[in-house]
Parts: C-alpha cells; sequence; structure tokens
C-alpha cells in the first residue's frame, strides 16, 4: 500500500517537474525575443574568444574602461558551437560578440539558429567597404552576418638559403612546382607536409575540387571524381610516393624534430599566418632569420588566377540576443578591425588600413628574407569562392580527411573518404547535392 | 504494540535514508528521461512529421553502425580485463597482512586519479615514440611514428588501456572492502580441512564476492557503452578527426550540436539507455544477483 503510494507519487512529481521544466523554456524563449532597446543597468558584454584572441579582447575592455563592463572569456573553439546550440535550446547564455570558427556562419545565419545579428543596420558601411572583397564570406543572403578577423589565404612559403644551395628557381606553376620538389629527391629536403588541413586549404581548394560549392541555397556540389579533384592527385601522389612531400601533419611531433627543427622544408604550401605562428617561433619549427619569405601560389593548368584556399580565417558573430546591439556590434567592429591593437598580431587583418598597420611591420621585420606581403596582397583577392560556408560539419570532416592521409591511403582514397562522408551529411541539414 | 512501533520506526528511517537519493534519481534520471522522450519525437529539418522517424534517422545514419561495432569491440576488451584483473588483484592484495597492505592500497589508487584531458595528455607523452619514455620498446617492435600507435585501427585497444587505468584502482579498493565481508571462521574452516592459497581464493572468496563482481560489472558495462570523453578529447585536441563519432555518445553530441538535431540525438541516447537496461536486467536475473550469496552460505 505504502509501497504503491511512493511509486505513484514519484511518478506524478517526475511528470509535472517536465510539464514544469518545458513551460518555463518556453516562457525563456519568448522573453528573449524582446530583447532590444536600452538595458537598464550597467552597460556589459560578454566576448568569448581563444587564447590567441584574448590580448585583442582584454585591449578593447581597457578602451572601453568606465563605459561598458566587457568580461573576456576562454572558450575552446570546438565547445562554442554546441554552447550556442545549447544556449537557444533554453532560451538563455549566448555571449555577446564571440570569434567563432568560420565555417559556423552558415548555422548561425539561418533563420531557424538565429543567433547572428545582420550586421547591415549595425555597421557602417564604411567599414565594409574597406574590407573590399575580404568579408564576402560573411555575406549570405545579401546581408553580412560576420566580421572577418583575418584572411587565411594560402602562399608558397620556400627556404631562400635551400633554394639558392641547390639553384632551384620558384615555381609559379603547378607542374613547376612537382618538378622542383622532384629536384629535392635523395637530397633530404622535402617540399611541405600535407597530413594535415594544407592539403584541403593548399591544394584541394585551389584546384577548384567542389566540396562545399552551394549553388542556388539550397544545392551543393560535391564530387571526387571531378577533374579538378583528379589533377591534385595525380600531381601530388608520385611526390608523396618519392618521399619529397611529407604525408605527416606539419606539427606531428616526428616532423618537427626529423625534419621542420632540422632546417629541412625547402618550400611548403601554408596560409599567411605560418609565418608568425609556425614558421618563426622557437617551440615549433625554429627557422633562422634571413631564409624564409613567401611568393605567389603556383596556379593550376587552364587557371587564369592562382588561387588560394583558405587555412582557417576566424569570424566574429555580434548576438542578435545582446542586450544592447549597437554595444555589441561596436566591439565586434573593434576586435576585428582596429587597426592598432592588430598591428603586432600574428594573422593577416582582412580590414585594409588594419592590413597596412600591419604590412608595415612585417615589411621592415629583418627575419624574413624578403617581404612576404607582397604575396599575401596578391593572394588576398585569389581566395577561390567556389567553397562557401555550409550547416554540415566541415572541419570536423576534415580531421577524417588528415588521419586518413596520416594512416598510409592514398591521396585519392583518403580524400574519396572524406567526400563520402560529406555527400552522407549534407541532406542531414537540408542540402541536395549534386554533382 | 512495542513490535509494530519499533518496525514502524524501522520503515520511517529505511525511507528517510532512501529519500535524498529518490530525489536526485528524480531529478537527474526520471525527468530527463521523460525530457527526452517527448523531444525526441520533435519535428527536425530531416523529419518534418516528427514522432519515430528521428530513430529511424539514427538507424540509417552512415556512422550508426561503425560506432556500434567500435563500441562492442571496446567492451569485449575492456569488460572482461577489468573483471579479471579486478578480481585478481584484489584477491591478491587480501593475502597481503602487515605494513605493505595500505601503501599497496594507495598505490592501486593512484592512476585513477588521472582522468579527462589529463589522462588524454599523459597518455599521449606515454605512447607518442618521440616523446615516450617507451620509445626503445616501441622501437624494437618496430614502432617509430606516432601513427604507428595512433590509428584508427589501435584505437579500441588505445581507451581500453586509458579506461582500465581510471577505473581499475577504484574497484580493487571497493572489491578489497567486499572481500573483508567474508567470515573469517569460514575461512579459518576451510585452511583446517586443506585447502592451499589458490584453492581458498577460487573455491571460497570468489564465490562468495560474485555479487559485488556482477555489480561491478553491471556498472563498468554502463560506463563503457556510454564512452565519451577519451574519444572526444583525443579526436578534438591531440590528434584532430581520428576518432569522430567513433562511440554512440560521441554520435549523439555530434548529432546534437553539430548536426542540429536533438530529436535524433535523444532518440539515439534512448537507445542506448534501453540496451543498457536489458543487458543490466538480464546479469542481475540471470545470475539470481539478489538471493545467491544467501544460498551459498546456507550450503556451506
Amino acid at each position: 500500500m505504502k509501497r504503491k503510494f511512493l511509486s505513484s507519487l514519484a511518478i506524478a512529481s517526475a511528470l509535472t517537474l517536465a510539464a514544469c521544466a518545458g513551460g518555463a523554456s518556453d516562457a525563456g524563449d519568448s522573453a528573449s525575443d524582446s530583447d532590444s532597446g536600452a538595458a537598464a543597468g550597467p552597460r556589459t558584454l560578454l566576448v568569448w574568444v581563444d587564447t590567441v584572441r584574448e590580448p585583442a579582447c582584454q585591449a578593447y575592455q581597457a578602451s572601453v574602461v568606465g563605459d561598458i563592463e566587457v568580461t573576456c572569456e576562454v572558450v575552446g573553439q570546438e565547445e562554442i558551437l554546441p554552447k550556442i546550440q545549447l544556449a537557444n535550446a533554453a532560451g538563455e547564455g549566448w555571449p555577446d560578440v564571440v570569434f567563432s570558427p568560420p565555417n559556423s556562419v552558415s548555422i548561425y545565419a539561418e533563420a531557424t539558429n538565429g543567433f547572428a545579428l545582420n550586421l547591415d543596420d549595425y555597421v557602417d558601411s564604411a567599414i565594409i567597404d574597406d574590407y573590399n572583397t575580404s568579408n564576402d564570406w560573411c555575406l549570405v543572403d545579401g546581408s553580412y552576418y560576420c566580421l572577418k578577423n583575418d584572411l587565411a589565404q594560402t602562399v608558397l612559403w620556400y627556404d631562400t638559403v635551400i633554394f639558392d644551395e641547390l639553384g632551384l628557381t620558384v615555381p609559379t606553376t603547378m607542374a613547376e612546382f612537382s618538378a622542383t620538389a622532384m629536384e629535392l629527391k635523395g637530397t633530404g629536403y622535402v617540399a611541405g607536409a600535407i597530413g594535415d588541413q594544407g592539403f584541403y586549404a593548399g591544394y584541394l581548394w585551389p584546384s577548384g575540387c567542389p566540396m562545399a560549392h552551394v549553388q542556388d541555397g539550397t544545392n551543393v556540389r560535391i564530387n571526387a571524381a571531378a577533374p579538378e579533384c583528379t589533377r591534385v592527385f595525380e600531381t601530388m601522389q608520385p611526390l608523396v610516393d618519392a618521399g619529397v612531400v611529407d604525408s605527416r601533419s606539419a606539427f606531428d611531433a616526428g616532423f618537427l624534430t626529423e625534419v621542420a627543427q632540422q632546417q629541412k622544408v625547402a618550400m611548403h604550401i601554408g596560409p599567411s599566418w605560418w609565418g608568425e605562428f609556425v614558421i618563426r617561433p622557437a617551440d615549433s619549427w625554429a627557422i633562422p632569420e634571413g631564409r624564409f619569405t613567401a611568393a605567389e601560389m603556383p596556379s593550376w593548368p587552364g587557371e587564369a588566377t592562382a588561387w588560394s584556399g583558405e587555412w582557417g580565417g576566424g569570424i566574429w558573430v555580434v548576438s542578435s540576443h545582446a542586450e544592447n546591439l549597437q554595444d555589441a556590434a561596436d566591439a565586434g567592429v573593434f576586435l576585428a578591425t582596429d587597426p592598432v591593437m592588430r598591428e603586432d598580431k600574428v594573422t593577416f587583418p582582412g580590414y585594409a588600413p588594419a592590413f597596412e598597420l600591419w604590412a608595415a611591420r612585417l615589411g621592415k621585420d629583418t627575419y624574413y628574407a624578403a617581404d612576404p606581403t607582397v604575396a599575401m596582397v596578391a593572394q588576398a583577392s585569389r581566395i577561390r569562392q567556389d567553397n562557401n560556408p555550409v550547416r554540415y560539419d566541415m572541419r570536423g570532416q576534415i580531421g577524417v580527411l588528415q588521419t586518413e592521409i596520416g594512416t598510409g591511403k592514398t591521396l585519392e582514397e583518403a580524400t574519396g573518404i572524406f567526400m563520402q562522408s560529406l555527400i552522407e551529411l549534407a541532406p542531414g541539414v537540408g542540402y541536395t547535392v549534386i554533382d | 504494540m512495542l513490535l509494530q512501533r519499533s518496525k514502524l520506526m524501522g520503515q520511517i528511517n529505511g525511507f528517510l535514508m532512501f529519500l535524498p537519493y529518490l530525489i536526485l534519481l528524480v531529478m537527474f534520471a526520471v525527468v530527463p528521461i521523460v525530457l527526452a522522450i517527448s523531444v525526441s519525437m520533435e519535428k527536425t529539418l530531416v523529419n518534418p512529421d516528427g514522432g519515430f522517424g528521428n530513430y529511424l534517422f539514427v538507424l540509417q545514419d552512415f556512422r550508426f553502425l561503425p560506432a556500434v561495432i567500435n563500441v562492442s569491440l571496446f567492451l569485449l576488451i575492456y569488460l572482461p580485463t577489468m573483471l579479471i584483473v579486478v578480481a585478481g588483484l584484489s584477491l591478491l592484495l587480501d593475502t597481503i597482512k602487515g605494513r605493505y597492505a595500505v601503501p599497496l592500497r594507495l598505490a592501486y589508487l593512484v592512476p585513477a586519479g588521472i582522468t579527462g584531458s589529463v589522462a588524454i595528455l599523459v597518455w599521449y607523452f606515454m605512447l607518442e615514440p618521440t616523446y615516450s619514455p617507451f620509445a626503445p620498446l616501441f622501437a624494437e617492435v618496430g614502432w617509430t611514428q606516432s601513427t604507428d600507435i595512433f590509428n584508427s585501427g589501435n584505437l579500441i585497444w588505445i581507451f581500453a588501456l586509458m579506461t582500465f587505468f581510471t577505473g581499475a584502482g577504484n574497484w580493487i579498493v571497493i572489491q578489497y572492502g567486499s572481500l573483508q565481508s567474508i567470515p573469517d571462521d569460514l575461512l579459518e574452516a576451510a585452511k583446517l580441512d586443506g585447502a592451499n592459497g589458490w584453492q581458498v581464493a577460487l573455491r571460497i572468496k570468489l564465490p562468495l564476492i560474485r555479487k559485488y563482481l556482477i555489480y561491478m560489472l553491471v556498472l563498468v558495462m554502463a560506463a563503457g557503452l556510454q564512452i565519451f570523453v577519451e574519444p572526444y578529447l583525443l579526436s578534438s585536441t591531440v590528434f584532430p578527426g581520428i576518432a569522430k563519432d567513433w562511440s554512440l555518445n560521441q554520435l549523439s553530441y555530434t548529432l546534437a550540436f553539430l548536426g542540429s538535431n536533438l530529436g535524433a540525438a535523444t532518440a539515439l541516447s534512448l537507445m542506448l539507455l534501453v540496451v543498457m537496461l536489458i543487458l543490466a536486467l538480464f546479469v542481475i536475473f540471470r545470475t539470481d544477483f539478489f538471493d545467491e550469496a544467501k544460498n551459498k552460505i546456507k550450503e556451506q
């Protein structure tokens, strides 16, 4: 009798609690819609950054002290999307400005998610103009939903000392790249490492291999058999087999100690931040002064432009749920564009005035054998446009590509597996896959 | 009259001791399950009608079957290892009297303090041939690159190793405690009958703590089926993509937060729950969990 009473009490309370929880989240959703208008208390902003961007946030914090109370929180890049999805489900807990991986803008800008603020009414059009085409990644359905923090256009980094030693010329086409790489055979030098995102950004993307080519909003082109993909395999596989291109990641412990730190990298197709973040630091490649510089990308046959891909290029997203939307947008603008704050940072600023200061610093820097920013500027407007932000987890699947290359599969097999998983994922988020 | 009163007091006291657990059970088990059932029937982008379509979506997902295989193989290695090693070590520990007993118990507990992201870092350095103190040993077997050890074929063994070290210590101490519940006169009697150490351990002690070993099996099975932290951390930090959606719980996480599909994620979680309940009930009732020990003692 008593047992029956207790169990029925437990079940009744469980159902009541469930109903209450459901009700509370509905109330939370409706409350969050009425969020525009002046905040009642002191002006506050919550900014989520990664460790590299934390100094930028702190600079902003110092610049508005007294007016706005800015809180800088370091959140891992992998956790940002899950946390925002959770906030959407709970109806609360969004940050006001967030530094996000670039692909997520497609999810945030989507109507059912609604996290990203449409910046058209909150950011001065002069700022967007000064980006030239560098902010086009953030253009979704004709409006800007984010501000590009930096451009990570790929360029050809090469070691002038090794090139002089072996009498090599800097390649301008992929055929020349292949030939130059083969000349390294037997010398102990390598033409780069491709077991990481560099293969996707530096080879597949510039060649135009269709992986995330969005057309008409719901169609996406993914095709591993396209000639733009097969020519990458035909060019690079012989180099991998000959041992002149390393199939490990450029960040792999073995590659670091055996190759990179022994100054055996003759050339490497990498992003614009490669110099300051990978080649130079003492705990990374630690290449001595006066050796490396950057050249323009080698072009693929039949292409009028020497295209670049992008490895990274994070974005600043402003929350549409912020208490004070203009404050949040202003913070986003500062964090993405402020020239003085950007001057000593690692990445190539997308915003032209900030870029000028950055380039001036790098140009005067005696570390590089020649000014690398010349090539970077040239490539900044050559990022191939047929790879777009998509709602499926591109970033995660690139990790799969990386792993497959690392296990010794051929580039064609590894890319095939990668593209097949994209083909399986796309319909789940509302795309139709076309060839 | 007095007997009835003390019986009532006993029942009330029992209920009061059970009450905090009941509250937590309702808050963190029953309520989420009821919520999950309703969320799993929601409409999603790919399932505009809602209902059981979400369950179908999960079963047809290209990552579901590989994840099932991964977790099954993992459990096939992890469970027997835990059972045999924990039982063996706790029986051995029980034979040690004197000053080494306590330090040894402490030593077994130390690895259990390293969990989560710290465990990933520690194991990365232990297994990465460039940094590992075991590098000469690895070189003997031909493992010189990180990909020789950290590749998708070895993941089951790597995760079994990690979860074993984080879990075994606690269980050894618990099983040692359960061994203390065996009455001394029983062991005396066995020794008088001429039983040696092996026979006492295998024929007397082991059957008597069978109940506690089964309890351990059920909990370890639940933890193993839901493995998430080790593959997630390894795959998102040190070796991006190596164990993407490797386990079922990871797939649930991906569906929820990277696929914007809470309906499918909760459907998968509920399927895991049902499987676990069936396994647990099977183990408990097939092994007469509640009656077995009593009968054994009666027999002897």
